[in-house]
C-alpha cells in the first residue's frame, strides 16, 4: 500500500470516528484480542459500565456469527473468508459495522430474519428472545441462533443491513448496529 | 464426582464445593462454542445430581453471550427437574451494582425458574 493510500484510510478512519477496525480471517483468538482492545479504550472513554458492555456484546455477537458462518460454509476462496469489523464513535453513540461475504441462497432468509428484527419493539424483542432461548435450535457450530435479537435488543436504533451483490451466487452482507 | 474448569479469558471458573455443596460459577463466558464448552457441567449435573441431596449455585458472572444464555438455561432446567424430584435447589446470583445488565439477565433467569432464586447485589 503508497503511503498516499495510507493517509486516505487513515483520514477516513479519523473522520468517521474509528476505533478499531479489522479486516481479515475472524479467528477465535482474534476476535477474543480485539474485544479485549476494545475493552479498554471503552474504560478510558465511557464511564458508563452498561454502555461499554453493550457495545462490547455487540460486537461479540457480530463477530462470532461472522465466525460461525464462515465455518459452517467453507468458502474456497481465501478472500470470502475474510470479514471486516469496525467499531467507531459517533457522538455519544458507538456504531459497530461488519461485512462479510455470503452464499446468495441464504440472503432471503437472513434479509427476512433482519426485517422482522428491525420492525419489532423492546418488548417484542424480549419475547422473540425469550421463545429462541426455549426452541431447541442450537446449530451445529454452537450457535442458537438468538445472536442478531441480542445485538437488536442492545441497539439505540434499528438495525441498518445491505447486501451487495458479488459475482452470481455470492453477496457481500453488511449489517450496522448503534448502540 | 469433581468438576474444576479454570477461568480463561472467554470462560468462566466453574467449581463443585463437595462439602459446602455449592456450585460456583464465575467470570465472563463467551466462548467460542458455548454447548462444547458448558458440554462437562451438563455431563456432571446428570451423573452427580441424582446421588446428592441438592445444591446450591453460585453465580457470579458479568457477562454472557447469547449461546452461553442458552446452556445456563440449559442447566437451570436440570436444577428445576431435580427440585421437581424433592432435592433441595437453590441459587444464588451476585451482580455488581454498576452493572444494571447483569441484573437484566438475573432477572431474566429467574423468571424461567420455579425454585429458589435469590439475586444479590454487591458493591464494586
Amino acid at each position: 500500500m503508497t503511503p498516499q493510500q495510507l493517509s486516505r484510510i487513515r483520514e477516513e478512519f479519523t473522520r468517521e470516528g474509528v476505533m478499531i477496525c479489522f479486516n481479515g480471517a475472524f479467528a477465535h483468538s482474534i476476535i477474543e484480542e480485539i474485544g479485549n482492545a476494545l475493552r479498554r479504550y471503552l474504560q478510558e472513554q465511557e464511564e458508563k459500565k452498561s454502555a461499554a458492555l453493550d457495545v462490547f456484546s455487540v460486537y461479540i455477537e457480530q463477530a462470532q456469527n461472522i465466525r460461525a458462518y464462515l465455518a459452517r460454509k467453507q468458502f474456497r476462496e481465501p478472500e470470502a473468508a475474510n470479514a471486516i469489523i469496525v467499531i467507531a464513535r459517533k457522538g455519544d453513540r458507538y456504531v459497530v459495522s461488519s461485512g462479510n461475504i455470503v452464499e446468495a441462497g441464504d440472503q432471503p432468509e437472513l434479509a427476512g430474519r433482519l426485517e422482522q428484527i428491525r420492525s419489532t419493539d423492546a418488548a417484542g424483542l424480549r419475547k422473540m428472545f425469550k421463545e429462541r432461548l426455549r426452541a431447541d435450535t442450537r446449530s451445529a457450530n454452537g450457535g442458537a441462533g438468538m445472536g442478531l435479537i441480542e445485538v437488536a435488543r442492545r441497539c439505540a436504533e434499528p438495525l441498518q443491513f445491505a447486501f451487495h451483490p458479488v459475482d452470481e451466487g455470492h453477496a457481500f452482507f453488511c449489517l450496522t448496529a448503534v448502540v | 464426582m469433581e468438576l474444576n474448569i479454570p477461568r480463561t479469558g472467554a470462560t468462566p471458573e466453574i467449581r463443585w464445593d463437595a462439602s459446602a455443596g455449592i456450585l460456583s460459577v464465575s467470570g465472563e463466558s463467551y466462548p467460542e462454542n458455548s454447548f462444547d464448552f458448558f458440554a462437562p457441567v451438563m455431563q456432571w449435573l446428570s451423573t452427580s445430581l441424582p446421588s446428592l441431596p441438592g445444591l446450591r449455585l453460585e453465580v457470579s458472572v458479568s457477562y454472557m453471550n447469547s449461546s452461553s444464555i442458552k446452556c445456563m438455561l440449559d442447566i437451570f432446567d436440570a436444577l428445576g427437574e431435580a427440585h421437581a424430584a424433592g432435592k433441595k435447589v437453590e441459587v444464588v446470583w451476585n451482580y455488581e451494582t454498576d452493572n444494571p445488565r447483569a441484573l437484566d439477565l438475573a432477572e431474566e433467569f429467574r423468571s424461567e425458574v420455579t425454585f429458589p432464586f435469590l439475586v444479590q447485589a454487591i458493591g464494586s
